[in-house]
């Protein structure tokens, strides 16, 4: 009986995924969210507030918020909690200074009660940059190795370039179904 | 269990359902969440709760959906400060939106949104959507300019709207261009230095007057009304304006008629008013008026209101059109008071005979009101129109024979004023008035029949019984009645010293042992010491003959009305007063009738206008005009009173309507040591036409002896609410004096005054005490 409605869900495209791009101001997440929704760079500037987009992968619908990372903004990330099924905590690679900052923003986050089901994957952004962190770094310098029980994974990426979004979406499609 | 159970309760609750509802993934249901919400927000339960969600359904390609959130948004932004920050990305996007109904949506409520943390983001949308492609966006955005502005002006000042704004006026789309202009005309009312920010120049206002003809109604409302604050440079640039905006007399809306009438009525200023142009216009001006009182009463009413400025003004306008003005039995009783009395303003020999009987109609109506102004309007009538004093006196005593106690009272008190005006004339119906005298019971009409008495005691053969039965009751009689009763004694006793003496003294002990009231306790000693020590000096002062009465006693103040004419069609010209005495801190928005440019001089008139000058000395902000600033800046400077008893602390150099409360008319010259080394001064000099005046001074002139400067108007009457001055510079016998006129152009008498030299870097002072009247003549209070 539950694998009949899985099949049915699976026929009508089932419901739209709920995923936030979350992350410091500057790290490229609302480049990220128009590189999945359109395929191109468009030119950004900071976002004061957010942006929603449906975005089509493999079949699935997602619906994606991108919320701005400004500090007078992050305090309000906590109402797009509910309901959210996957984080895309997008990291600028090159940006060490703040490497902290992010880690805190991050650690807090994953505190929270609302995200406890949700999965997450970490994009160690900006890797087309001269300096940039790897990813082994960027894992250490967030403390990943820390979660015990979150389905995660980390995946070095250039917004600017296009590269290592399809692996990230792939990963994140499949997570997201696996768990349904 | 303790009493926090009542504060908890098992229910979510409607906002919590409207929570979830927002939160659905079905569009449909997020829509009517929306509805729901403002459904709520409208009959005013606080749903700011939801504040978080409905802003997240901002983002949505449903301009219903989007319209509501907007609308949301402009309610709650205020309570929700903090989280309105989430909004402005949408914004932005919107304001980039391929639709231009989205674009100027957004634009429009950005300028709803007064929160000063997300202003500043919202620059950026804004210039964009000022210079858009679509008309219908670039108007929106130039009305949230002078939001803006009123938010945050340092802000628009800083970021160049204004100059954008500016540009807007020569906009190949004529809605644009009357929303700039209604933009700018506000942010120039609101700003705070009161200098006009729009320069207008002949080009603009040709600008102004094609858009004009071409934009919808409302918008040629903004135009006309800025074109109202234009001063055209000569007589034939406003002659031509006036040709261009004749036609929208025509108009089928009020306002724009209305507005149309303001510029005129100001323009026509600045021309000879014998020329036949104005006599052109005047004809022109009369139709659309009397049209506008074929409309519903409330806009008859705002239509009666500014025409009774205009009738001041020029009474030539609707002098033929009295018919319109006759009261309709179904008026409303607002309409019918204004109608009457415009009315009277009208009333002249050739139509008197028509009003006569329409007022004499109007006193057997019911409104008791009504009735009474009608009978004062007869008086009035009378005393206006000489040729008919006889036929308004007649129909009067007919009203008093009805035996109206209202009407009696009222016919009694306008029966005083035509006795001041025509003396011994219509004494003959004293005695029919006498015989109504127990039916007074207002303190108007009484004081007005005992005034008669004592006027005329020597032909009331009964004065002193009369006077003495009013006595009776003395102190429980109104200040009014008393004083007039305690004059009317002191006449009677004076006419006729034999058998009143106990009369009068009885009156006087009752004035100034038995009442508080200390107007009248003066008064009674005044007459007593009069009395007791030269009767006959007693006699030539009370019985002293009396100036007649002038024929309009309630038109407004010369000033006053030339200032309401520039703002009829404004909340102003119904209220009957200029705007700084009802909106706070608008008293920027002063404005006044063009000067006119005396025939020889015309070039030359411009001085007087407010333009700032160039001036050596740092601008002061001591009361009273430094003597030099006085001279290099005339217009800004204001000379007179300072420490003088009059409401003194009002700061006269703040802002265009503060100023001088004084004065009496006199003329006078101060003699200065001339001090300074003339090169000194010469050198220090920046302007031309000012270091002409200084020259003078120091005898640097080619024409050294006795050359005296024509006067110039320093303060203009209108600015210095009706005290006028005006001066000049002059050597006499090797001193520098400086001789000023202070007219009085108000229709008050005008007192305490003092007179302050501030130090200059001259050195100038005072070489000895004034000399009022020293050259001149010192006039009548």
């Amino acid at each position: 009986m539950g694998g009949l409605l899985s099949y049915f869900q699976g026929l009508f495209g089932s419901r739209e995924m709920r995923i936030l791009i979350l992350g410091l101001d500057g790290a490229g997440k609302t480049t990220i969210l128009y590189r999945l929704q359109v395929g191109e760079v468009v030119t950004t500037i900071p976002t004061i507030g957010f942006n929603v987009e449906q975005v089509t992968y493999n079949n699935l619908k997602f619906q994606v918020w991108d919320l701005g990372g400004q500090t007078s903004i992050r305090p309000y990330w906590r109402c797009y909690y509910s309901n959210t099924d996957a984080i895309i905590y997008v990291v600028d690679s090159a940006d060490r200074d703040r490497m902290g900052i992010s880690k805190q923003e991050l650690v807090s986050m994953l505190e929270e009660e609302e995200l406890r089901g949700a999965v997450l994957a970490v994009l160690a952004n900006k890797q087309d940059m001269e300096g940039a962190m790897s990813v082994a770094e960027v894992y250490s310098a967030l403390g990943l190795e820390a979660l015990k029980t979150r389905t995660f994974q980390i995946f070095k990426t250039s917004a600017i370039k296009g590269e290592g979004l399809d692996q990230a979406m792939d990963w994140l499609a499949n997570a997201l179904q696996a768990k349904k | 269990m303790t009493d926090a159970r009542y504060f908890t309760t098992t229910k979510k609750g409607e906002i919590f359902e409207l929570k979830s509802e927002l939160n659905s993934e079905k569009k449909e249901k997020k829509r009517e969440a929306v509805k729901k919400v403002i459904a709520s927000m409208t009959v005013g339960k606080d749903v700011s709760a939801l504040f978080p969600d409905v802003v997240n359904c901002m983002q949505t390609d449903n301009l219903e959906l989007k319209k509501l959130v907007y609308l949301y948004l402009m309610n709650y932004a205020k309570s929700q400060p903090d989280m309105a920050i989430m909004a402005v990305n949408t914004f932005v996007k919107d304001c980039e939106d391929s639709n231009p109904l989205i674009r100027a949506l957004a634009v429009r409520t950005m300028g709803c949104i007064r929160v000063d943390k997300i202003t500043e983001y919202l620059c950026e949308p804004l210039r964009k959507c000022l210079l858009d492609e679509d008309p219908y966006v670039r108007k929106t955005a130039a009305v949230c300019v002078a939001k803006l502005h009123d938010i945050n002006a340092s802000l628009v000042e800083d970021q160049g709207f204004l100059d954008q704004l500016k540009e807007l006026l020569s906009d190949s789309n004529p809605m644009v261009v009357a929303n700039a202009v209604a933009a700018l005309t506000e942010i120039n009312e609101t700003s705070r230095s009161g200098n006009p920010l729009m320069e207008m120049n002949a080009q603009t206002i040709n600008k102004l007057l094609t858009a004009l003809n071409e934009c919808t109604e409302w918008g040629q409302v903004f135009i006309l009304d800025s074109l109202s604050n234009y001063n055209p440079k000569d007589e034939r640039e406003a002659q031509s304006i006036c040709e261009r905006i004749t036609p929208r007399l025509a108009h089928a809306n009020a306002a724009v008629v209305l507005s149309a009438v303001k510029v005129l009525m100001r323009f026509m200023e600045l021309m000879p008013s014998d020329s036949e142009f104005v006599t052109n216009i005047t004809k022109k001006l009369s139709p659309p008026l009397v049209t506008l009182l074929s409309s519903e009463p409330e806009v008859q009413y705002v239509a009666l209101r500014n025409i009774n400025l205009v009738v001041q003004k020029r009474p030539d306008i609707l002098k033929n059109e009295m018919k319109v003005f006759f009261v309709k039995y179904n008026d409303p009783i607002y309409v019918k008071l204004e109608k009457l009395d415009i009315m009277i303003r009208l009333a002249n020999q050739s139509n008197i005979a028509q009003v006569l009987s329409e007022l004499k109609e109007y006193a057997t109506e019911v409104d008791v009101d009504f009735v009474r102004k009608a009978v004062r309007a007869i008086g009035r009538c009378a005393i206006k129109v000489e040729q008919s004093s006889e036929r308004c006196v007649s129909t009067l005593l007919d009203l008093i024979q009805t035996k109206v106690n209202y009407v009696v009272q009222e016919a009694i008190v306008v029966i005083k004023d035509i006795f001041r005006k025509y003396p011994n004339k219509y004494e003959s119906i004293i005695s029919t008035l006498c015989e109504n005298l127990d039916t007074l019971d207002e303190p108007e009409a009484r004081a007005s029949m005992i005034w008669i008495i004592g006027e005329y005691a020597e032909r009331i053969d009964n004065a002193d019984e009369l006077l003495e039965s009013f006595l009776e009751g003395f102190h429980d009689e109104n200040s009014q009645v008393q004083l007039q009763l305690l004059t009317a004694i002191v006449k009677l006793f004076l006419k006729r010293p034999s058998d009143t003496q106990e009369l009068v003294q009885q009156v006087l002990s009752l004035a100034t042992q038995d009442s508080d009231n200390p107007d009248l306790r003066d008064r009674g000693f005044i007459y007593w010491r009069l009395l007791s020590t030269d009767p006959a000096a007693a006699k030539e002062v009370v019985l002293a003959e009396k100036p007649l009465i002038s024929e309009e006693t309630d038109l407004l103040e010369p000033t006053l009305l030339d200032e309401l004419v520039c703002h009829i069609s404004s909340l102003a010209s119904v209220y009957h007063k200029p705007p700084s005495a009802f909106v706070e801190g608008r008293s920027a928005g002063f404005r006044r009738v063009p000067l006119k440019p005396d025939g020889s001089a015309a070039a030359a008139a411009a001085p007087v206008e407010e333009t700032p000058q160039a001036t050596v000395i740092p601008s002061q902000d001591s009361l009273i005009g430094d003597l030099l600033s006085l001279d290099l800046n005339p217009p800004a400077s204001h000379t007179a009173p300072a420490a003088a008893n009059v409401p003194s602390n009002v700061d006269l150099l703040g802002g265009g309507l503060d100023a001088l409360v004084s004065e009496k008319v006199a003329h006078w010259a101060a003699t200065r040591a001339a001090g300074a080394p003339a090169p000194a001064a010469g050198g220090g000099m920046g302007g031309g036409t000012s270091a002409g005046l200084l020259g003078d001074i120091f005898g640097i002139t080619p024409t050294p002896s006795n050359y005296m400067p024509p006067k110039q108007v320093w303060l203009p009457a209108a600015k210095g609410k009706g005290l006028e001055v005006s001066g000049t510079f002059c050597r006499r016998a090797g001193r520098v004096s400086m001789e000023l006129t202070l007219s009085n152009r108000a229709m008050q008498p005008m007192s305490g005054f003092a007179l302050q030299m501030n130090k200059n870097s001259f050195g100038l002072v005072p070489a000895q005490p004034l000399q009022v009247g020293g050259t001149g003549r010192v006039e009548e209070l």
